[in-house]
C-alpha cells in the first residue's frame, strides 16, 4: 500500500520529465536518425554514380604510353630513321597549389615558396624559362603545363632527383620519344622529319605518318593526391600501345651517298648559284635508289639553317621580316626540288622526240636530217622566227644517230614537225609528262604544258618545233627520269616509288609493293634502238655526251641545256639549267641517273653545258654504282690499255720478280740502288695510277721521305699532266671523259695547286672531253 | 549537518512516519542497489561502436600516417591506447555513486569556467581556422570545451533538482540556465568555437526540456538563435561564406568548399555495399581531416550504404537504451544525467554525420567513439562510465519486472 502510494508520488513529480523524455527519445533515437538515413540514401544511392564518376576522376591518372614510331630502313635493311626514348617534363600547378598550400601548411613545415622553387629548380636542371614557369603556375586549374620536352634519361633522374629531395608534388614526367636519323643528312628531302609532337612534317614521315606513328595506350591508375600510388591498391588499367609499323624504302644508303657526294662536287666545280638535284632510278621497276638535292640538311636538327644563312638573317632588324625570311629560308631548305621544281629539260627531251618519230614509224635510224644551222622564219606555221641551231655553223647531213649525238636543234625541230602536233601531245601524255608521276613523296608538281587548244591551233607547230628540243614547257626532274627510263626500258612507263615494303610491329607483313606499269608506250625494238642510240651519244667519235663515259660499263645518255628564257624576258638575267640524263648498260638498261644543275656561272672556268658541267659526274656516279649493284665491267682490247692499273707490291721480292709483274700490268718500274731486293716502292701498294705510268722500286734504299708542291694540271692533255706529275715523284689518276679521245684535257684535280704532298702521292683528276663545246 | 533520519521538523506524526518508512524503503533498494551490476546492453553497445571506430580509425589514417611520418599504424596505436584508458575510465566512473557526481557538479562547472577563460590566452590553436581551443599536456592536447559540456549537464540536473516544482516559473525555470549558458557561450565564442557553442546550447536546452521548463522558453529562445544567427550571417562574411558554400560547395572547389566536395564524393562513391574495408580512396590526401571530423565519409566509402546504416542504427539503439535508463532510474538526479549524456551523444552523431553529407553549413564536430582524438574519446567512455554509474542504481528487482513486462 506504502510502497504504491510511493510510486505513485514519484511519478507524479517525475510526470513531465516521463512525458519529455519520450518526446527526446522519438525526436533524439528516431526522428534524427531517419533524417540521417535519408540523407545517406540520397547522396550514396540516388546520387551514388554522379560522385563515384566525380571521385575516379580525380583519384585516377591516365599515363600516356607512346607507340614506338616505326623505324625506317634503306633497300639492305640500314636503319635511316629510329625512334629512341625521351622523356616529357610538366607541371601540374594544381596540384601544386593543392598539396603545397593545404598539407605543408597543415603540418607546419616550413617550405619556401613552392612555385618559386620549383621554378628556379626546374629552370637549373632543364634550362626551362623561369617566368614563363612562374606564369604557368599561376593557372591553377590546369594539371597539365609542358616545360621540357625530348630530354635525355640523365636529364630526367636530375628532375626525379629533385622531387624527391624536396618532397615535391605536382611535378611530373612522361616517357616519351625522340626520332633519331643515324645518318643525318643523308636522303633528307626523301626521309623528311617529324615535329616535336612526333608527327611527320616533311617527306616519308609526313605522307606515311599514319603508317608510322602507330597508337599510342594508356595506364589508367589509381593516385594518391600527392601523385603517389595508392598502397596496397593494384587497380590498373591496361591499354597496349601499338607500335607503327617498319618501313623498308628502295633507296639504298650507298648509291645514294654516291649521288650525293657527286652532286655536291658538280655544285662546287660548275659554281652552281641555285640549286641542284640527282636521281638514281631503277628503269625497269621505278624504284628510286637514290634521290638528291643540293640543299641538304641534319635531320636531327631540320630547323637549323646553314651559318652563313644565319648570318644574312643576323643582318635583317626587323624582327618580324626576319621571322619571315627564317621561315622562307627553312622552306627552301626543306624543298625537294626532284619532285617540286620543274625545269626545262632542254635537250635530254629529244630522247623522248625520238622514240615518238621511231615509234610512229616517220623517221628511221637511217633518215637524213640535214642542218644548215637554222630553220628561217616562216617556214615553220605559226612561227615568224628563225630556229636556231646551238652550233650555228649547222651539222650538215646526218643520220638520226648522228643527229642525236650532235645533239642537232634542226634535226629535232624537223621530227617533231613529221610526228604533228596531235600525235606528240598523245604520246606526251602517254609519257607520263602532263600527269603527276604518283611518286609517294610529299609535295610532287605537276608539269606546265601549252595548253590543248593553243597546241592543237595554227601556232601549235610553232611550239611543237621547240618542244622537239625540249623547250618552252616545264616538267618535274622525277618526270623527266621517268619518262627516260619508259623510253629505254623497253617501252613501260613504270610509276616510280619509293616505299617498298612495311611490317606491323609482329614483323608481318602488312604492305608491299610491286612495280606499277602505268601503260606500254613504245614497243621493245623501239626502246632497245633509242637506247643504242643512246650509247652512241657517250661513246661514239664526236658525241656530246662523251663526258660521262666509264671504262668497262656501255653507258648511255644525253646532254641538256637551257637558257631560262622567261626569267630572261623579266629580267634581263641570262641564266641556264645544264643536266644530263644517263642510263646504263645501254644493251639492257637498268640504271637511270638524272642530275640537273640549276644556274652555273662562267667564273668556273667550264663552258656552260650539260655535256661540260653535268656529264662527268654522272660518268662517276655510274663508274661507283654500276660495280656496287653488280654490274660486270667488260673492257674492250683498246680500253684496257688505258685503265688504271693497281700498283702491286714489291718490298721483298727480286729484280727479276717484279720485272715480271710490271710487264703483266703494263707498266714501267725504275730500279734505283745496288741491292738484290725491294726495300723500299713508290706509290705504295694498292695505289690506282694511270696507264703508262712509271713506278719505282728501291734495292737497300729508303724512298724519299720530302714533300712535293702540286702543280696546277687543269687544261693539260693526260699525256702532259702524266709527265709533269712524274718529273715531280708524283702520280696521276684519271676518271671522267675516256683518255683515248683526241682533246681530253684535266677539267679539275682532286688536290688544289700548291698543297704539299708526300713524294709518290697519287693525285687524281677529272678529264673532260672539250672538243665538242656548245650548250646541247 | 546531522544525520538525515527522513524526518524533519513540522512534520506531522504521520508524514513522519511514512518519510521514515519512504528512507528505511529506500535505503534497502540502494543496499540492493549499490551491489547490483551496471547496464550490460549500454556497455556492449558502447564497446561494439568503439571497436568500428577503432578499425575505421585504422583504416582511415593509415595513408596519410604513412606519408608523413612513415608509420602507417602510428594514429591507430595511439587511438588504442586512448580507447584502453577510455575503458578503464569507464569502469571506474561506473563504480562511483551518482551522488558524487551530484556534488562534484558545481566545482566542475567552477573548473570548467575558468579553463575556458583560460585557453583564449594559455591554448593553442592546431586547425588552420587559427583558433585557440586546446591545452597542450604534453603528450596529448585536451579542449576544455569537451569538458564544459558534461560540467553543463552534471549542473543543470543539480539546478532541476534543486529547483524541482519551480522549473515553471521563470525566475528559477529559465533566468539560471540561460544565464549559465550565455556566459558559457561567450567564453567558447572568445577562442571562438563555434561548433562547440551550438551543442552547449543544444544541450543546455534540452537539459531545460527534460526538466520541465514551459515551452513557450523554447520558442522564444529559437527566436533569439535565430536572429542573433541571421545577423552574424548578414554581417559576418566569414559566417555568409559558409552559408554560400554549404548551399554549393562548387562555388569555393579549392577552399571552403573543399572539405564538402571531397567528403560527398567519398560517401556518394560508396554505392550500396561500398568499397569494402580499407579499400577507400578518398582517404589518400583527397579528404581533409579524414580520421577526424570526417571518418565517418570514409565508413560511407568503404562500408557502404548497407554499413553505415548499420552503423547508425548501433547508435540510434544505445541512444534509445540510454533514455530507457533515464526512464527508469532511480532519481530525478540520475535520470537527468543520462538524458544529458545521451541526448549530447545524439546531438554530436547527428550533427557530424549533418556536416558530412553536407546535410547542414560545414563545422568541426567529431563523431563520438569514431573520430581520433585521444582526451575526446576518454571523456565520451568517461561519460559513458556515468549512465552506467546510474545504470547500476536502478533497483533489480524493478528492472527485471519491467524487462518482463516488455515481454
Amino acid at each position: 500500500m506504502a510502497r504504491s502510494d510511493s510510486e505513485s508520488r514519484k511519478k507524479r513529480n517525475t510526470g513531465t520529465i516521463l512525458g519529455r523524455t519520450l518526446v527526446l527519445t522519438i525526436v533524439c533515437g528516431v526522428f534524427a536518425f531517419a533524417v540521417l538515413g535519408f540523407q545517406l540514401y540520397k547522396v550514396m544511392i540516388r546520387e551514388h554514380e554522379r560522385y563515384e564518376e566525380l571521385a575516379v576522376r580525380q583519384q585516377t591518372r591516365s599515363v600516356s604510353v607512346s607507340a614506338s614510331r616505326g623505324t625506317i630502313f634503306d633497300a639492305n635493311g640500314h636503319t635511316l630513321a629510329k625512334s629512341a626514348t625521351a622523356y616529357t617534363v610538366f607541371i601540374s600547378p594544381y596540384e601544386i597549389k593543392m598539396y603545397h598550400e593545404k598539407e605543408y601548411k597543415k603540418n607546419e613545415i616550413v617550405y619556401n615558396d613552392e612555385p618559386t622553387l620549383i621554378a628556379r629548380e626546374l629552370s637549373r636542371i632543364l634550362g626551362a624559362d623561369y617566368d614563363t614557369m612562374m606564369e604557368q603556375m599561376k593557372d591553377t586549374k590546369s594539371w597539365y603545363k609542358t616545360v621540357a620536352t625530348k630530354i635525355s634519361a640523365e636529364l630526367a633522374d636530375e628532375v626525379r632527383q629533385f622531387k624527391k629531395d624536396y618532397s615535391i608534388a605536382g611535378v611530373h614526367i612522361e616517357e616519351d620519344s625522340k626520332r633519331f636519323y643515324p645518318y643525318g643528312q643523308l636522303a633528307c628531302h626523301v626521309i623528311g622529319f617529324v615535329g616535336t609532337d612526333n608527327y611527320g612534317l616533311d617527306g616519308i614521315e609526313a605522307l606515311y605518318d599514319s603508317k608510322l606513328e602507330g597508337t599510342n595506350g594508356s595506364v589508367v591508375r589509381l593516385v594518391a593526391m600527392n601523385g603517389t600510388e595508392m598502397l596496397f591498391e593494384n587497380y590498373q588499367n591496361y591499354n597496349d600501345a601499338i607500335n607503327g609499323n617498319d618501313m623498308t624504302l628502295t633507296l639504298d644508303s650507298t648509291v645514294q651517298a654516291v649521288a650525293e657526294k657527286y652532286l655536291q662536287q658538280a655544285m662546287k666545280a660548275n659554281y652552281i648559284q641555285n640549286g641542284g638535284c640527282c636521281i638514281v632510278m631503277n628503269v625497269n621497276t621505278g624504284e628510286i635508289l637514290g634521290l638528291a638535292n643540293a640543299n641538304a640538311y641534319d635531320l636531327n636538327d631540320p630547323f637549323a639553317l646553314p651559318e652563313e644563312k644565319e648570318a644574312e638573317l643576323a643582318l635583317i632588324e626587323d624582327e618580324t621580316e626576319r621571322g619571315k625570311e627564317r621561315t622562307k629560308a627553312l622552306q627552301a631548305q626543306w624543298r625537294n626540288m626532284a619532285v617540286s621544281d620543274t625545269y626545262e629539260p632542254g635537250s635530254v627531251f629529244k630522247i623522248i622526240t625520238m622514240a615518238i618519230g621511231l615509234e610512229e614509224r616517220v623517221i628511221t635510224e637511217d633518215s637524213s636530217f640535214p642542218c644548215y644551222g637554222k630553220i628561217p622564219a616562216g617556214q615553220i606555221q605559226g612561227r615568224d622566227t628563225d630556229l636556231n641551231c646551238w652550233k650555228h655553223a649547222g651539222h650538215g647531213e646526218q643520220n638520226l644517230r648522228q643527229a642525236a649525238m650532235h645533239s642537232c636543234n634542226v634535226a629535232f625541230a624537223n621530227i617533231g614537225l613529221k610526228i604533228g602536233t596531235k600525235t606528240y601531245y598523245d604520246y606526251v601524255r602517254a609519257f607520263g609528262l602532263r600527269d603527276k608521276t604518283g611518286i609517294d613523296l610529299s609535295g610532287e608538281s605537276g608539269s606546265q604544258w601549252w595548253s590543248d587548244e593553243h597546241f592543237l591551233g595554227p601556232y601549235g607547230p610553232g611550239s611543237l618545233a621547240s618542244a622537239s628540243f625540249g623547250q618552252t614547257f616545264n616538267v618535274t626532274p622525277i618526270q623527266m627520269i621517268t619518262a627516260v627510263s619508259a623510253a629505254v626500258n623497253g617501252g613501260y612507263l613504270m610509276e616510280p616509288y619509293i616505299v617498298k615494303e612495311m611490317r606491323n610491329a609482329d614483323g608481318e607483313v602488312v604492305y608491299s609493293r610491286e612495280p606499277t606499269v602505268v601503260r606500254q608506250v613504245i614497243s621493245e625494238e623501239t626502246s632497245a634502238l633509242v637506247a643504242s642510240i643512246l650509247e652512241s651519244v657517250v661513246a661514239d667519235e664526236g658525241g656530246t655526251g662523251s663526258n660521262a663515259y666509264v671504262p668497262g660499263y656501255r653507258v648511255g645518255g644525253k646532254t641538256g641545256t637551257t637558257t631560262k628564257t622567261a626569267l630572261e624576258r623579266q629580267t634581263g638575267v641570262r641564266e641556264y639549267m645544264v643536266s644530263f640524263c644517263g642510263i646504263a648498260p645501254a644493251d639492257d638498261p637498268e640504271i637511270a641517273v638524272l642530275l640537273v644543275l640549276d644556274n652555273p656561272s662562267n667564273e668556273s672556268g667550264i663552258y656552260i653545258g650539260g655535256g661540260q658541267m653535268a656529264a662527268p659526274y654522272v660518268g662517276k656516279i655510274m663508274s661507283e654504282i654500276l660495280p656496287y649493284l653488280g654490274v660486270q665491267p667488260i673492257y674492250e682490247p683498246d680500253e684496257e690499255a688505258l685503265l688504271d692499273v693497281t700498283v702491286p707490291r714489291m718490298v721483298g721480292e727480286g729484280r727479276l720478280s717484279i720485272r715480271q709483274k710490271a710487264n703483266e700490268l703494263g707498266i714501267s718500274v725504275r730500279e734505283v740502288g745496288e741491292g738484290d731486293v725491294v726495300t723500299a716502292q713508290l706509290p705504295v701498294t694498292g695505289a690506282q695510277v694511270a696507264a703508262g705510268s712509271q713506278i719505282i722500286a728501291y734495292f737497300g734504299e729508303s724512298a724519299p721521305q720530302e714533300t712535293v708542291s702540286v702543280p696546277d694540271l687543269t687544261g693539260k692533255t693526260v699525256a702532259q699532266a702524266r709527265n709533269t706529275l712524274q718529273n715531280m715523284g708524283l702520280y696521276l689518276d684519271t676518271s671522267g671523259a675516256s683518255p683515248a679521245i683526241a682533246g681530253v684535257t684535266v677539267a679539275s684535280q682532286a688536290v688544289e695547286p700548291g698543297t704539299e704532298v708526300p713524294y709518290g702521292a697519287v693525285i687524281s683528276v677529272t678529264l673532260v672531253d672539250n672538243s665538242n663545246l656548245g650548250m646541247y | 549537518m546531522d544525520r538525515y533520519d527522513g524526518a524533519s521538523a513540522g512534520m506531522t506524526g504521520e508524514e513522519r512516519v511514512y518519510a521514515q518508512k519512504e528512507l528505511r524503503d529506500r535505503r534497502a533498494e540502494s543496499r540492493q542497489v549499490e551491489r547490483g551490476a551496471f547496464d550490460l546492453p549500454f556497455f556492449l553497445l558502447t564497446l561494439l561502436i568503439l571497436l568500428i571506430g577503432i578499425v575505421m580509425v585504422l583504416s582511415a589514417s593509415f595513408p596519410r600516417a604513412y606519408y608523413k611520418n612513415g608509420n602507417a599504424t602510428g594514429i591507430f596505436i595511439r587511438q588504442l591506447g586512448f580507447a584502453g584508458l577510455g575503458i578503464a575510465l569507464m569502469l571506474v566512473l561506473s563504480r562511483l555513486p551518482s551522488t558524487f557526481y551530484r556534488r562534484m557538479s558545481l566545482p566542475l562547472l567552477l573548473v570548467t569556467g575558468f579553463m575556458l577563460a583560460l585557453v583564449p590566452f594559455l591554448g593553442t590553436g592546431k586547425s588552420e581556422v587559427g583558433a585557440n581551443r586546446w591545452f597542450d599536456l604534453g603528450i596529448t592536447t585536451f579542449q576544455p570545451s569537451e569538458i564544459a559540456k558534461i560540467a553543463i549537464i552534471l549542473f543543470f540536473a543539480n539546478l532541476i533538482c534543486v529547483f524541482r516544482g519551480k522549473m515553471k516559473t521563470f525566475k528559477y525555470g529559465v533566468l539560471p540556465f540561460a544565464g549559465i549558458l550565455v556566459i558559457t557561450v561567450l567564453l567558447l565564442l572568445l577562442e571562438p568555437h563555434l561548433s562547440a557553442s551550438v551543442i552547449i546550447i543544444a544541450i543546455g536546452a534540452v537539459m531545460m526540456f527534460a526538466g520541465g521548463t514551459r515551452l513557450w522558453v523554447f520558442g522564444l529562445g529559437l527566436a533569439v538563435v535565430g536572429a542573433a544567427g541571421f545577423v552574424v550571417v548578414k554581417f559576418f562574411p566569414y559566417a555568409s561564406s559558409r552559408i554560400t558554400v554549404w548551399q554549393d560547395p562548387w562555388s569555393d572547389p579549392l577552399n571552403k568548399g573543399l572539405q564538402t566536395i571531397q567528403s560527398l564524393y567519398a560517401i556518394g562513391s560508396g554505392g550500396l555495399t561500398g568499397l569494402g574495408l580499407g579499400q577507400g580512396r578518398q582517404k589518400y590526401m583527397y579528404l581533409p581531416e579524414e580520421h577526424n571530423d570526417f571518418i565517418f565519409s570514409i565508413v560511407c566509402e568503404e562500408l557502404g550504404f548497407i554499413g553505415a546504416v548499420l552503423i547508425l542504427a548501433l547508435f540510434a539503439v544505445l541512444i534509445i537504451r540510454g533514455y530507457w535508463l533515464a526512464l527508469h532510474a532511480r532519481d530525478r538526479f540520475g535520470a537527468l544525467v543520462i538524458i544529458g549524456i545521451t541526448s549530447l551523444l545524439a546531438i554530436q552523431v547527428f550533427l557530424n554525420v549533418a556536416v558530412v553529407t553536407n546535410l547542414v553549413p560545414c563545422t568541426g564536430i567529431s563523431l563520438p567513439f569514431f573520430s581520433y582524438g585521444g582526451t575526446a574519446l576518454l571523456i565520451q567512455l568517461g561519460e559513458m562510465g556515468i549512465v552506467l554509474s546510474i545504470s547500476r542504481e536502478i533497483p533489480l528487482r524493478k528492472k527485471m519486472s519491467e524487462d518482463e513486462d516488455k515481454k
